[in-house]
């Protein structure tokens, strides 16, 4: 429903505005990535939260308050959170015996969970540790996915989806070509995650195309799968429904040959091919005296029944 | 050491993945706008979730789609109209429309068949009203419509969003709308009481002048009546008093049980006081020192009465 239809209509144009911001649309808004914390933290899962954040400033809200929630348990909260900054990605970090330096990362569809994934932080390097320059933020990264088990296992490839999800940011027409500067590989190993950061550099080679050599930047982290919530497959389905108006317009009757010139076909209706108007030769028409003498005779140029084949 | 080898390994995999990444990303079509080439990126391959639900498209009102059968378009209209009267363009809604229709209508004419003492001018104001809560109430059928619920055609369309506080008030006028004025109406279990009903009490200021202050409160003080030293009524309370004790003492000191010689019928004021006496003497001989005391001030004759009278009742034991 559109924001004037609503029973109670805003009252100012800026509440309008923010209505129609949050409203469904055909081409949506970035998705907004909210972190907070739980109840316990250690410093590491800390410092990996406020890592992912500053990747994310752009487009994540950071609250300070530490919450009680229990993801795995209710996820209710999260979902009124969600409504309330109108963001669809959620990353908590929490630390407890049972689970050391837990992170769960999720998303919602229309406010409600859709997937969500808790994995165990191991052998953590923060972004202050590596001591060089660093990227602009907000630059979107370019993400390798390194090992079979991406493909294979049905919970890695979720995974997969997730994290690209979560890492794109802003979704991209055009990109300048100096803009490449962030690289996140992801490498899928005996169950586990690999995560590394680099910043790209490009350098002269021989030809066009430069070479690319980077420099790990970012925080490095070795990620174990625990519990997961992933959607079925019908609400995945439904999620990934993309409107009528985004989907690429078929054109027909194009269509090219071995030369590459464009053909297309013309249907024309039945005619008397005796009653056409052509080129009047002026030498092949009759006299007037001749006329009543001779039978008329019909110029007859050459032509095809049917449709014709026009170059176009 | 092992973790560096791995780091390296990585870097290396990586760049492999970067190089072949950025190699097809340098084929595509490019254009360059300001300075720096630009890439069109060809659209997503991955499936990636939308976040909320494809819009729904607009639902036709009952009038666009009556427009729609009778080939009424849509013409547009300017934001000004050219008004005869005050010979200038006035806008066609908002605030500086009605101070214009102020202007133009500041006398309005009776009409044949009215009533002469009726005010044209609340009439043109209720009609306006109404003109606005028709509108109200087919906007709000359309919604309902295109929601499929059901609107009555009389009466009034409940909201059912209505706050705490309006269904509140609604339950107050409810529970008043009784023969007893809502006075014996037994509570509902959780029901709260709405705050904010009833007259509202205007406080005075506390900061301001204080002499008026001074004076406000002053005449409150000459307003109530000095109090008067009823002292007839404490000579009554004293004799009485006195009566009931010479009566014990006559009984020999007993007081009656519970179950009176005379029966019950019989029990007066003083048999009463007498049957507490039984337990409290002492305290009547406080109230007698008390009360001379007390008897100091005022009425100078009255007082010497009073003292009179008490010596008769000391002679008469």
């Amino acid at each position: 429903m559109t924001v004037m239809k609503r029973v109670v209509k805003p009252r100012t144009r800026r509440a309008k505005r923010g209505l129609e911001h949050r409203a469904p649309k055909i081409t949506e808004n970035t998705k907004q990535c909210l972190f907070f914390y739980g109840t316990k933290t250690s410093d590491s899962v800390r410092q990996c939260l406020k890592n992912f954040y500053s990747f994310k400033k752009q487009d994540g809200k950071y609250l300070q308050k530490k919450k009680r929630y229990l993801p795995f348990e209710d996820i209710l909260p999260i979902e009124h959170l969600s409504q309330k900054y109108d963001a669809s990605l959620f990353c908590t970090a929490s630390h407890t015996k049972k689970r050391p330096n837990n992170i769960i990362l999720g998303r919602m569809y229309d406010h409600h969970l859709l997937d969500m994934v808790e994995l165990g932080l191991e052998n953590y390097r923060a972004l202050a540790e590596f001591k060089n320059e660093k990227i602009s933020a907000g630059t979107k990264p370019c993400m390798v996915f390194c090992g079979t088990q991406f493909e294979d296992v049905t919970e890695f490839r979720k995974l997969k989806n997730l994290l690209i999800d979560f890492f794109r940011g802003v979704e991209a027409q055009a990109v300048r070509l100096q803009g490449f500067e962030h690289a996140l590989q992801f490498t899928a190993i005996e169950g586990k995650v690999l995560f590394r950061s680099y910043r790209i550099l490009l350098k002269k080679s021989g030809t066009r195309i430069p070479r690319v050599e980077l420099e790990e930047i970012g925080p490095s982290l070795t990620l174990s799968l625990r519990r997961n919530k992933f959607a079925s497959e019908d609400l995945m389905k439904r999620a990934c429904r993309q409107p009528k108006q985004l989907k690429p317009k078929k054109v027909k009757n194009i269509n090219r040959d071995v030369f590459g010139t464009k053909l297309g076909r013309v249907h024309m209706t039945k005619q008397d091919l005796g009653k056409l108007q052509t080129r009047k030769m002026k030498g092949l028409k009759k006299e007037t005296n001749d006329k009543k003498e001779n039978s008329e005779s019909s110029n007859q140029e050459a032509s095809a029944s049917g449709p014709v084949d026009v170059d176009q | 050491r092992d973790e560096d080898q791995c780091d390296a390994y990585l870097c290396s995999l990586a760049r492999d993945g970067i190089q072949a990444l950025l190699t097809k990303v340098w084929d595509l079509p490019s254009e360059q706008i300001d300075n720096s080439i630009y890439v069109t990126l060809p659209k997503p391959v991955t499936k990636l979730p939308r976040e909320k639900p494809v819009p729904k498209g607009k639902e036709i009102t009952k009038w666009e789609q009556y427009a729609r059968e009778k080939g009424i378009k849509r013409r547009k209209k300017g934001k000004k109209v050219w008004d005869e009267v005050l010979k200038q363009f006035v806008p066609r809604y908002g605030y500086r429309k009605i101070l214009a229709e102020k202007e133009k209508n500041w006398v309005k004419e009776v009409p044949d068949n009215a009533d002469p003492y009726e005010d044209q001018f609340a009439k043109a104001a209720e009609i306006k009203k109404e003109n606005i809560a028709k509108n109200e109430y087919q906007r709000l059928r359309n919604i309902a419509k295109h929601r499929k619920l059901k609107v009555p055609n009389v009466g009034i369309t409940g909201n059912e969003y209505a706050s705490a506080k309006d269904l509140g008030l609604a339950t107050h006028y409810a529970r008043h709308a009784t023969a007893s004025l809502g006075k014996f109406q037994p509570d509902l279990p959780n029901e709260k009481k709405v705050k904010g009903l009833g007259k509202k009490r205007k406080h005075e200021d506390t900061t301001g002048d204080a002499e008026v202050e001074k004076k406000r409160y002053m005449a409150v003080l000459e307003k109530i009546d000095k109090p008067d030293l009823n002292l007839e009524g404490a000579v009554h309370k004293q004799i009485r008093d006195e009566n009931v004790i010479m009566d014990l003492e006559r009984r020999g000191g007993k007081k009656y049980g519970r179950r009176s010689k005379m029966g019950g019928r019989h029990r007066t004021k003083s048999d009463h006081r007498a049957a507490k006496l039984g337990k409290g003497y002492h305290k009547i001989k406080a109230k007698i020192k008390s009360k001379a005391k007390f008897g100091g001030t005022g009425k100078g004759g009255s007082k010497g009465n009073f003292g009179d009278m008490r010596k008769g009742a000391g002679k008469g034991k």
